[in-house]
């Protein structure tokens, strides 16, 4: 018997999975120190937002690279799914790790630098962007080239059933 | 936790460690980040000490949340608001702290200034008055009628920090008959007990801070000893940074070997400026100053945590300390005093 759909469900269940953990955890550190700085200045709400929102991205990228397994997999198509191999659904559980744990931590700690930036926004306005922006972006990068990795291996390291 | 084991002097270079980030405290440290940018701005307050009269340095508080009343010069209004100030800034300590025990720590503060007024009074056979603060965690009404009883040891009921401060304070006293010993003493007991409670708590910061309270402690009293040529070597506070016997050599030296003697600690300036403004103006004002300049600079290094409680305990601390400077300029603006002077204090 072959655990290849079985495998392949599961990376895109994770990748899905611990993104989507990553980025509410980040959120909510991001949106408690707003909430803290809007309690006494709702004027700096603009500048807040984007802080807040910024580690939701990685999210989204778990949410794509299992949507690509789910369109690879012929999920919305008449026809259903393909039978998989073993090995095949390890590779596909594997291409979805990358972006599965680059989410979550990357989220987690950007979430934090979000938090930083906030704090600093609210003496330093001016710096919002300069700083708390860039600085949380930078951690963003990672979680990009963990997305990029997943779907470059999904698109091209993977020999999907047709 | 290795951070929190006794520390070597030269593990630091002017401050001790802080402590890490609580992100329980995100919403919080970011609430009082935002107070802070609403606190007096160093300008401001030389700008008051720098005014005329009482009434021109009561005006430039118009805009932030000392104002006066329209019309009002009473200084009798001005301490009402600071008072106001201080009980909502002590009453948002307590909403803003997740860890009980640190607000009742810092409650003990009251309990033992309290203590001080009860046992000078009831020693010195004066009367107990009704002048307490409420913001202990001992009512002020059971220290009145628990002293004017004069039943503090037949049955305890304070807690065990008060009954132990009481005990040390009279006994202390009864030993020279000298009233200042009552003062040493609670301070002693309240400087042990502040650091059981932080290692009780495991904190990182308040350990360093309260440490940092008992070497400046010791820095003033081994000047004030030394002004006042009295030979007392057992004052001295214990469980600082710096250890005891080099305060007791400070006392034998002259004021200008002292900056030598305390080059190796973090606050050589501080003794040295002190010393040396002691020495030329017969004043403990620079001292003090630089003293409390060494705290803020400690309470300010808390700018690195972005989630803890170290900057909410800071910002309390903060706060006080803004709420005593604006209470000392108006003061002595009042009385009349010389803004050199004033300036010498604050700036």
């Amino acid at each position: 018997m072959d655990y290849g759909l079985t495998l392949a469900l599961i990376g895109a269940g994770l990748a899905a999975l611990l993104a989507g953990i990553g980025s509410a955890i980040g959120i909510s550190t991001a949106g408690k120190s707003a909430t803290g700085v809007l309690s006494e200045k709702p004027e700096r709400y603009g500048q807040m937002f984007i802080m807040v929102v910024l580690p939701g991205t990685q999210g989204f990228y778990g949410f794509l690279a299992a949507f690509l397994v789910m369109l690879n997999l012929n999920f919305f198509a008449e026809e259903g799914v393909p039978e998989l191999s073993t090995t095949l659904g390890l590779q596909v559980l594997i291409a979805c790790l990358p972006i599965a744990f680059a989410g979550l931590v990357s989220a987690i700690f950007q979430g934090r630098v979000c938090s930083g930036g906030i704090l600093m926004a609210a003496k330093r306005p001016e710096m919002a962007f300069k700083a708390g922006v860039v600085y949380a972006v930078m951690v963003e990068v990672y979680a990009v080239l963990g997305l990029l990795v997943t779907m470059f291996m999904l698109m091209f390291g993977i020999d999907w059933p047709t | 936790m290795p951070e929190l084991a006794e520390q070597a002097i030269l593990d630091f270079y002017t401050y001790p460690p802080i402590g890490g980030d609580d992100w329980r405290y995100t919403f919080q440290t970011a609430q009082v980040r935002t107070l802070e940018i609403q606190m007096l701005s160093r300008a401001a307050l030389l700008d008051m000490a720098n005014a005329e009269n009482f009434e021109q340095a009561a005006d430039l508080l118009s805009g932030s949340e000392y104002a006066l009343p329209r019309g009002g010069k009473d200084f009798a209004e001005v301490e009402e608001i600071l008072q106001q100030r201080r009980a909502a800034v002590r009453e948002l300590f307590s909403d803003l702290m997740l860890d009980e025990p640190t607000v009742e720590l810092f409650r003990t503060r009251d309990d033992f200034a309290n203590l001080r007024l009860a046992v000078r009074r009831t020693m010195t056979e004066k009367p107990l008055g009704t002048d307490y603060s409420s913001g202990g965690n001992v009512p002020p009404e059971l220290i009145e009628q628990i002293f004017s009883e004069e039943d503090v040891f037949s049955k305890p009921v304070f807690p065990d920090y008060v009954q132990e401060a009481v005990e040390q304070a009279v006994l202390a006293y009864y030993q020279q008959k000298d009233i200042r010993r009552i003062d040493y003493a609670i301070d002693s007991v309240q400087a042990q007990y502040n650091l059981r409670q932080a290692r009780r708590l495991r904190s990182v910061f308040l350990l360093g801070f309260f440490r940092i309270q008992i070497d400046l402690t010791n820095i003033r009293t081994m000047l004030r000893l030394k002004f006042t040529e009295s030979e007392q070597p057992n004052v001295f506070l214990e469980g600082g940074f710096i250890e005891l016997e080099r305060f007791r050599h400070g006392l034998e030296l002259g004021y200008e070997a002292l900056g030598p003697l305390f080059f190796v600690t973090p606050y050589h300036r501080i003794v040295d400026t002190g010393a040396n403004y002691l020495a030329s103006n017969k004043s403990f004002l620079r001292v003090e100053q630089q003293c409390d300049e060494h705290l803020t600079g400690f309470l300010k290094s808390t700018v690195l945590i972005t989630a803890g409680p170290q900057p909410i305990i800071a910002f309390l601390l903060m706060k006080e300390n803004e709420i005593r400077t604006v209470r000392l300029i108006l003061t002595a603006k009042k009385n009349h005093l010389d803004t050199k002077l004033i300036l010498d204090r604050i700036s």
